[in-house]
């Protein structure tokens, strides 16, 4: 079974998890997703593997804006009407805070849904969530799904 | 400050990656370095893998590679030189896919010093420089009062273990 399978699965926590194990890069960040009502918390878990300043340390900063962008995507599935597999056109990220080699927590916003195009903004914070750590802006190209055209 | 070398910026460049260790881990290694033009190679791996349909790496590896890229192409700028440069922002446009089993290359210089920052543009491809799969453009705050001390690269054996 491959994700596509199993998007149109109900968006709770346990569909999350299930999600998050058919992407090996989310896998191997060690992503994890709790769902609270309408919300989606996402979790990145302190690894050392993920160290990009060793003085301080901190998580490298590329890792938090992937953490995010992948957030970003499995949010805007969950939020979908007809789910399907959106592509990332561009993402843009402000860093605000140094990571420290802590627990990394990520909320995402669906600004604006369209017919093609869906934009979707993400913060990230470690101790407190009114003091981010990075905040970012994701595009989604929503690709047309071959089975809306061909109405036999 | 005086510009490196080439055989220093390499040397720089080399410590950089080994020292941190998620670059480490990854198998970031310098390609090359052309003036202030500064190559970085990430070799394919499957736990990078972001649609294992197609076995095309994750859009996220690119955003840890082009920002890894971007930011240490401040040693490769005679302007800049060894200081420590935390990222401001960065943006990247996704041009295209990395397909199954390529090695990634990013390829970064900076385009403009002033006092406090350094603005940094890149790009990353598969196969051919002329097909980007991702353009990056980036601001970096320069901290010159901060240079790479001797302890930093000392400590390097410890973190490898």
């Amino acid at each position: 079974m491959t994700l596509s399978d199993i998007i149109h699965d109900e968006p709770n926590a346990d569909t999350l998890r299930r999600w998050i194990e058919k992407v090996p890069y989310a896998t191997y960040l060690g992503i994890e997703a709790e769902v609270h009502g309408n919300e989606i918390l996402f979790l990145l878990p302190a690894n050392k593997k993920l160290i990009g300043n060793p003085t301080l340390p901190a998580i490298h900063g590329g890792v938090v804006g992937a953490f995010m962008e992948q957030a970003a995507g499995f949010y805007l599935v969950a939020k979908m009407d007809n789910p399907v597999l959106p592509k990332i056109i561009d993402f843009s990220l402000d860093y605000l805070r140094p990571s420290r080699l802590r627990d990394t927590f990520a909320q995402c916003t669906l600004t604006r849904q369209g017919r093609f195009i869906a934009n979707v903004s993400i913060t990230a914070w470690q101790e407190q969530s009114d003091k981010p750590n990075a905040i970012a802006r994701a595009h989604f190209l929503i690709p047309e799904r071959s089975t809306d055209t061909g109405i036999p | 400050m005086r510009p490196l070398s080439l055989c220093d910026k390499e040397k720089i460049i080399n410590r950089m990656s080994s020292f941190i260790p998620h670059t480490h881990l990854q198998g970031i290694c310098l390609d090359s370095i052309v003036g202030e033009e500064l190559t970085l190679r990430l070799p394919y791996r499957k736990e990078l893998v972001g649609d294992p349909e197609t076995g095309a790496i994750h859009s996220g590896v690119l955003t840890v590679l082009l920002d890894h890229t971007l930011g240490t192409a401040s040693i490769c700028c005679d302007q800049i030189g060894a200081t420590i440069t935390p990222t401001l922002d960065l943006r990247i446009d996704h041009l295209g896919v990395a397909p199954a089993g390529k090695d990634i290359f990013a390829v970064a210089r900076v385009y403009k010093v002033t006092r406090r920052v350094a603005f940094t543009a890149g790009y990353a491809y598969c196969e051919s420089r002329e097909e980007p799969i991702a353009k990056a453009t980036g601001s970096w705050v320069l901290m010159p009062e901060l240079q790479f001390s001797e302890e930093l690269f000392s400590a390097e054996a410890q973190v490898q273990q």
